[in-house]
């Protein structure tokens, strides 16, 4: 019963929510909607369960003296002091919307600006022309990232009548054999996903249960 | 070490250093590279300027501070051109860090043109779950946010009177750094039948290409290029057009360095085949 149970609720709302995409039945729509909202309910009590688990996890750090327990006291002192914030002053203004646009957009823009160094850094180390695969993949890489900034339409000339430049060569990869692999892949993705969900919504596929006993 | 050596070896210090006052230095001085419209961005363009005075916006801001650099002159460029055109909008989030850089936002581009909030524009906020939020906007706007970001009740404001279901959207903006303007197109664009268009970061763009050629996104922005050729559409240039020359300068430092490392490699081999024919 522990497990058939979650499988006939499984396939009961599977099935409706299969009916309801093809029927304009107001019945359906109302059990649609009623779905949506306890989605709503259910992801946001997942914040409340997720800022639960950061807590317990960072007390549990501190107490255990665990390496570099110090940095457990910055998230849970932030946690708290915007929460309280917010609160307090409100998000239009004051400290909580002070602390937002001075400590967490600069820093999350600096975590990702650092990646313009590791990119040329690792680049500059993996793309090496070692074999044809390599060198097809190093060509293709230096032509859209030339092509994808105004230096690559200076970049060319007039061949055949036809205004050929890096850009229009990096469009050409973009539109033609990038789109064919991300369609293959988009196709394949689609059909494991419906494959996937039909087995969920059958009982055949259970995973999603956790370990049978 | 041999000299081809020394060429693979490149002391990571000095790649950064380069990189450094590569950005820098166009920032500083720029070298004003000519930015050419793609068809992308022009389909961008097109259908915000083919809407009329008083015509509903959906603008979702999906993103957060990590990828400002690139979106932020998309969104900024893109709203002033709404506000421009007396377009009235109505502004999400999908993540919980958007919520600041969407108020930011909106309030400056909104003071620029003397836009009213809850007449002109209005901000919802963030919700939890991106895909029931989309979904359910489709059957409802109020029920899906009660109150906007302020905790005003959406059946008080104004704009709000207006908009009740994606039917009542001449058009949906989704500047993402992530897949959520491809679930905009999928779920909004493909059930609800809103016409959706994206600004996306250099390395997203890539993956709206299907999107785009089967007309689901009929207009997109990729990266801060696209960002630099919106800005010339709309002849407001800002961050976008001014940090071109520093990604190109960039660009191609990283391509001298593939470069430096590929010769270094190739002499390398010709120098262990020479030692093994001996």
């Amino acid at each position: 019963m522990k497990r058939q149970g979650p499988v006939v609720v499984a396939f009961i709302i599977g099935m409706l929510m299969l009916i309801q995409f093809f029927t304009p039945n107001p019945f359906f729509l109302r059990l649609y909607n009623l779905f949506l909202d306890w989605k709503q309910v259910v992801l946001g009590c997942t914040l409340i369960l997720g800022t639960w688990s950061l807590i317990r996890y960072h007390t549990r750090r501190i107490g255990r003296r665990q390496q570099n327990w110090q940095y457990s006291y910055v998230t849970l002192i932030g946690l708290a002091f915007m929460v309280l914030a917010a609160l307090i002053w409100k998000t239009e203004g004051g400290p909580y919307r002070w602390m937002f646009q001075n400590i967490q957009v600069p820093m999350q823009a600096t975590m990702f600006s650092l990646l313009a160094f590791y990119v040329a850094s690792a680049s500059y180390r993996a793309f090496r022309a070692r074999t044809f695969a390599a060198t097809l993949l190093l060509i293709a890489g230096a032509l859209v990232m030339l092509g994808r900034v105004p230096v690559g339409a200076l970049i060319g000339g007039n061949i055949g009548g036809h205004e050929v430049t890096v850009s229009t060569i990096a469009d050409w990869i973009l539109n033609v054999p990038n789109l064919a692999a991300k369609r293959g892949i988009m196709i394949g993705v689609g059909l494991g996903m419906t494959a996937t969900a039909i087995k969920i919504i059958l009982g055949i596929e259970t995973t999603y249960l956790g370990k049978s006993d | 070490m041999a000299f081809y050596d020394r060429m693979m070896q490149i002391d990571r210090r000095i790649i950064y250093l380069c990189m450094t006052l590569a950005v820098a230095i166009p920032l500083i001085v720029p070298i004003g590279m000519p930015v050419q419209v793609s068809d992308e961005a022009r389909g961008f363009y097109d259908h915000i300027e083919d809407l009329e005075a008083g015509d509903i916006v959906l603008f979702s801001f999906d993103y957060e501070g990590d990828v400002m650099a690139e979106l932020n002159p998309m969104s900024i460029a893109a709203l002033r051109h709404l506000f421009r055109q007396g377009v009235r909008v109505v502004s999400v989030t999908m993540y919980a860090g958007g919520t600041g850089i969407a108020q930011d936002i909106l309030e400056e581009t909104a003071a620029e043109y003397g836009k009213e909030y809850g007449i002109d524009y209005v901000f919802l906020g963030y919700n939890p779950d991106w895909s029931g939020t989309i979904l359910r906007l489709g059957e409802s706007f109020k029920a899906t946010y009660p109150a906007d970001q302020f905790g005003k009740s959406t059946r008080e404001i104004p704009l709000m009177q207006d908009v009740e279901t994606y039917d009542d959207i001449a058009l949906l903006v989704s500047i993402a750094g992530s897949a959520l303007s491809e679930y905009w197109a999928i779920w909004a664009g493909g059930r609800y039948g809103v016409t959706v268009v994206s600004g996306n970061t250099a390395i997203q763009a890539i993956l709206i290409y299907p999107y785009y050629n089967a007309g689901q996104i009929p207009g997109f922005l990729g990266g801060l290029k696209g960002a630099a050729e919106y800005e010339r559409l709309v002849d407001i240039p800002g961050l976008g057009i001014k940090g071109m020359d520093a990604q190109s300068v960039a660009h191609l430092l990283m391509l001298s360095f593939i470069v430096i490392g590929n010769v270094g490699y190739f002499l390398s081999r010709r120098h262990e085949r020479k030692l093994k024919e001996e």
